[in-house]
């Protein structure tokens, strides 16, 4: 038993952190490290970002997070700078970091919470979770609050709008889409979307023909593989000179969308990339009523059910003008 | 003629063991958090003074915590993996065994692969599983390797090929129904990774790694002839059948060993048995106690250098070998064809 | 068949006496081996019975056509096989009852040259030798030293000491495998078809080393090898066998007799008797003809 740990008794309580571990966190939090980048960022929006005194490498978001003390990658941090950092806390995440190094810092006297996101709900508990046990439970709850509050509002703007049916490009060849248990897969689902693969795992490998079987209204593309999140026109230019691609529905009618990745980090952001997805794979409930005059020309034809939807939402476009005055 | 003896066995292994602590000097002294050789000295003496208490917390930490047991892992490793590859070098008479050949390190994988899928919640099942995996390799390879009841080095060899290989392709199919969170301990455990604390007691680890040693090393006068010829050594008086099932057992025994804690570390177990014959001549006697602590310079130095070279980035020490050992191979390919 | 040279009773009192200082040293007595694929297959060869017996100081030569069982027959004399019937006894002791040590400290096998995994020097390998003497593990003293190189001088290979083993020529090499050989300091030794890769030259300098070793250093000597004369010339006694069966065993004159030689190696020869009194064969060249079954001619024979 190191000093440390003597010293720690006196003034920790004992938690149970989202993988069943218990972990006697500090009751004062002073000094946080993150050993993945999702969680960089909710210290940022918990406001916590004085106190975080050392992130995992490749933590850009927000920008200001590259300025602080890098410790390794999350599968491998560096244990000798997480212990120079003397962290009160590390945070560490089931995606991403290894259960070795939960157990070798446990070993070290460090205390170390784990977050378990598996789904866009619990990525909001996490964020709660989180506030408590580095003391910003007020900035979590009204963090929370504000993100809950802008899902519910894209809810009740895609009631009426069909499921996108969506088939999510994770990488093109091999080609390989979501499993159902998947956070992304989550993640559509607030976007008015659902992915059109059914498989347990979380990667599955898809041929082109089953593609070409689903036929999905839409492809979607995680934009670190395919080039940046402005980089649809040209996507949809290679896909259309690809053979099985170009047969599609969603590539002849240009239905295909870069999403950014945050759509992948359980954080903030992600609620940002929902919002956003939900914009281009319904543009119709979301165009500003400004323009609902003229025809906001689509990069191909129109799916025939936009129409319905169109004069659908007329009225939301009327209401929203109401309210932006 | 100057024929071997135990002085200059003594010799060898004191110069090399010289070449180790400088090593081990020089890696607890480097490293993220930084600590002056000074401090580093202090804290060895009283530690081994036994005045805990008057060293600094962190400093504490980060030697005795962090940086020794590691380089101790290293020495363990490298001592295992280079005297099993000069051992499967011999049994086999193939320059290019290594520790892997017969397939050990396939079953140690599976092991390991099966612990993440199922046995999740139990904090050792990987190191446990992956022994146990080695274990069950060894006995297969086996028995698929005897001839007319005993262990023949070209069955031996086949056995243990064919053995990995069928591994190999169970461990790629669980590989595609596992999830990306079991994928990444996969990809570390297959890569090499000192950094995981053994699940059993270093001290209990070294004492089987110098029973394994000490069973080989009483072969060594019959490896030496055995390499002359199996029928040559029979009639100079080697039991030959007993002698390849000891250093079988052993040599495999140490690669489970070193593998379970450590997964797997390429290059390690192929070129120190040759750079040591290089400088030391090919009599096991001497080649041995050589490849041990030459495996173990081996070893801490690469670990040394994987913490080291990119940080905060850590390299696996399995890509470090490889990045050394490579060039070193085709080094050493050349001077022999040459 | 003629005798195996232990003397007939009615030889007289020196041959006894003789027999008294020289003892047969190798006995082999009816013995008979046999190899099956497996253990309920019927045997696919079988050797023997087959006796014959030498001293100290003896060369004995083991003749006879390919897969006839000199090489088995040989290692029931190594002691690597059991003879399933009869024995075979170095000293007294069967070679195969005794503890592998032990045999290596009596018995010494000469094989062909093999590749060396890893390279070694002369003196090292022929060191080796020693490894029957002494613990398992165990460092080589100065009077192994001595006893290696003065091994090396015996077979003339003296100044070979330091040179590695990848480099020597066959014959260079052939003279340090029997080098290692003597360094075990046997009582019996073994040679399986050692003139092979050599040439004229060399099988005539092996034959004669082989004879002095035998003298010199008292050694039994057995030999199996394909060289009809030169066996003739240099060895004290000849086991002929074909077929897994003992033609014939004693002294090359009784031995070598036209239709016991013509029948084991199924070709027409001559055999003629040279200025020494050895026999010597020549083989008769020309068109195939069918071995006659009773010749008409007088075959020139000894005695």
């Amino acid at each position: 038993m190191n000093a440390k740990q003597m010293n720690a008794k006196q003034t920790t309580r004992e938690v149970i952190d989202e993988t069943g571990r218990h972990v006697a966190v500090p009751v004062a939090v002073h000094r946080i490290v993150t050993l993945a980048p999702n969680l960089a960022e909710i210290v940022y929006a918990l406001g916590a970002q004085d106190r975080l005194v050392g992130v995992s490498n490749y933590s850009d978001s927000p920008p200001e997070a590259k300025s602080k003390p890098r410790i390794g990658m999350p599968t491998n941090p560096n244990l000798e700078a997480v212990v120079a950092a003397h962290p009160d806390i590390v945070l560490i995440t089931t995606e991403g970091n290894r259960r070795e190094t939960a157990d070798e810092l446990a070993r070290l006297g460090i205390a170390v919470y784990a977050t378990n996101p598996h789904s866009v709900e619990s990525m909001l508990e996490s964020i709660e979770h989180i506030g408590g046990v580095i003391g910003a439970t007020a900035q979590a709850e009204s963090v929370v609050a504000n993100l809950r509050q802008r899902l519910n509002a894209l809810q009740s703007k895609l009631a009426s709008a069909p499921v996108a049916r969506v088939f999510f490009v994770v990488g093109e060849s091999p080609l390989i889409s979501l499993g159902e248990h998947t956070f992304i897969a989550d993640a559509l689902r607030y976007a008015g979307a659902r992915s059109v693969v059914q498989a347990k795992q979380d990667w599955p490998q898809i041929s082109l023909e089953e593609l070409v079987r689903l036929n999905p209204d839409y492809l979607v593309f995680a934009s670190s593989g395919f080039g940046g999140e402005d980089s649809t026109a040209k996507q949809l230019a290679e896909l259309r000179s690809e053979a099985g691609w170009r047969e599609l529905a969603a590539v002849r009618e240009g239905r295909v969308v870069v999403v950014s990745d945050e759509i992948d980090l359980p954080a903030p952001g992600l609620i940002d990339a929902i919002e956003k997805l939900a914009r281009q794979l319904h543009p119709n409930v979301f165009e500003d009523a400004a323009q609902h005059a003229s025809l906001r020309p689509l990069s191909a034809s129109v799916p025939a059910h936009a129409h319905l939807q169109f004069t659908v939402s007329q009225d939301s476009c009327t209401e929203a003008l109401a309210c932006a005055r | 003629m100057r024929p071997l003896t135990p002085r200059r066995i003594a010799g060898i292994c004191a110069l090399l063991a010289g070449v180790l602590f400088i090593v081990v000097v020089f890696s607890l002294q480097v490293g993220a958090y930084p600590i002056s050789v000074r401090d580093v000295a202090m804290t060895l003496v009283r530690g081994a003074l036994g005045h805990w208490n008057s060293i600094p917390s962190s400093d504490r930490l980060i030697v005795f915590g962090l940086r020794l047991p590691r380089i101790a892992l290293g020495i363990l490793v490298g001592a295992a993996l280079s005297v099993s590859g000069a051992s499967f070098q011999a049994l086999l008479r193939n320059p290019l065994a290594d520790p892997y050949v017969l397939g050990v390190s396939s079953g140690a994988a599976l092991g390991a692969i099966l612990a993440l899928v199922w046995l999740q919640r139990f904090p050792w099942a990987m190191q446990g599983l992956a022994f146990l995996g080695a274990l069950a390799t060894i006995a297969a390879v086996y028995f698929l390797g005897r001839r007319k009841g005993q262990l023949d080095s070209a069955t031996l060899l086949l056995a243990g090929i064919i053995t990995a290989s069928f591994l190999s392709a169970i461990i790629m199919f669980l590989m595609t129904t596992v999830s990306g969170r079991d994928m990444r301990g996969m990809a570390f455990w297959l890569m090499g990774d000192l950094g995981t604390a053994p699940a059993i007691g270093l001290g209990f680890l070294f004492f089987i790694l110098l029973i394994g040693i000490g069973a080989i090393y009483t072969t060594s006068s019959d490896l030496n002839l055995i390499l002359t010829g199996e029928q040559e050594a029979h009639h100079l008086g080697v039991n030959v059948p007993r002698v390849k099932l000891v250093v079988y057992a052993s040599a495999s025994l140490l690669t489970g060993l070193a593998v379970s804690v450590s997964g797997a570390i390429g290059y390690v177990g192929l070129l120190v048995p040759h750079v040591m014959r290089m400088l030391f001549g090919s009599d096991y006697r001497v080649l041995i106690p050589a490849s041990a602590i030459g495996g173990a310079i081996a070893v801490a130095l690469a670990d040394t250098l994987a913490r080291t070279v990119v940080a905060p980035t850590e390299l696996p020490v399995g890509a470090v070998t490889a990045a050394i050992g490579a060039p070193v191979f085709i080094y050493l390919l050349r001077r022999r064809l040459a | 068949m003629s005798t195996q040279g232990i003397p007939a009773p009615n030889a007289g009192r020196d041959a006894a006496a003789d027999w008294m200082q020289n003892p047969v040293r190798l006995l082999v007595e009816q013995a008979s081996y046999a190899y099956s694929a497996s253990d309920r297959d019927a045997p696919d060869f079988t050797l023997g019975p087959v006796t014959f017996s030498a001293r100290q100081r003896e060369v004995v030569g083991i003749l006879g056509p390919n897969a006839s069982g000199k090489s088995t027959l040989l290692r029931l004399l190594s002691g690597e096989f059991k003879p399933l019937s009869g024995r075979v006894e170095l000293d007294g002791k069967p070679p195969s009852q005794l503890p592998l040590r032990e045999r290596a400290q009596r018995i010494a096998m000469v094989h062909q040259e093999s590749a060396l995994t890893f390279p070694l020097r002369v003196w090292e390998y022929v060191l080796q030798g020693r490894y029957p003497y002494g613990r398992r593990l165990r460092f080589e003293n100065e009077a192994d030293c001595l006893m290696a190189e003065n091994a090396l001088a015996q077979v003339g290979a003296k100044a070979l000491l330091d040179r590695r083993m990848d480099q020597l020529s066959g014959g260079e090499g052939q003279r340090v495998i029997l080098a290692r050989a003597l360094a075990q300091q046997p009582l019996l030794l073994l040679l399986d078809e050692p003139t092979q890769h050599l040439d004229i030259g060399g099988k005539v300098e092996l034959m004669r080393r082989l004879r002095k070793l035998a003298e010199g250093n008292r050694y039994t000597v057995v030999v199996v090898t394909h060289e009809l004369n030169l066996a003739a010339e240099f060895f004290d006694s000849i086991v002929l066998v074909q077929r897994g069966k003992c033609l014939a065993s004693g002294k090359p004159a009784d031995v070598y007799r036209r239709e016991l030689l013509e029948q084991a190696f199924e070709t027409e020869l001559d055999v003629e008797m040279n200025a020494s009194g050895k026999p010597r064969v020549i083989l008769r060249g020309g068109e195939e003809t069918e071995i006659a079954e009773d010749s008409a001619e007088t075959p020139k024979e000894s005695q």
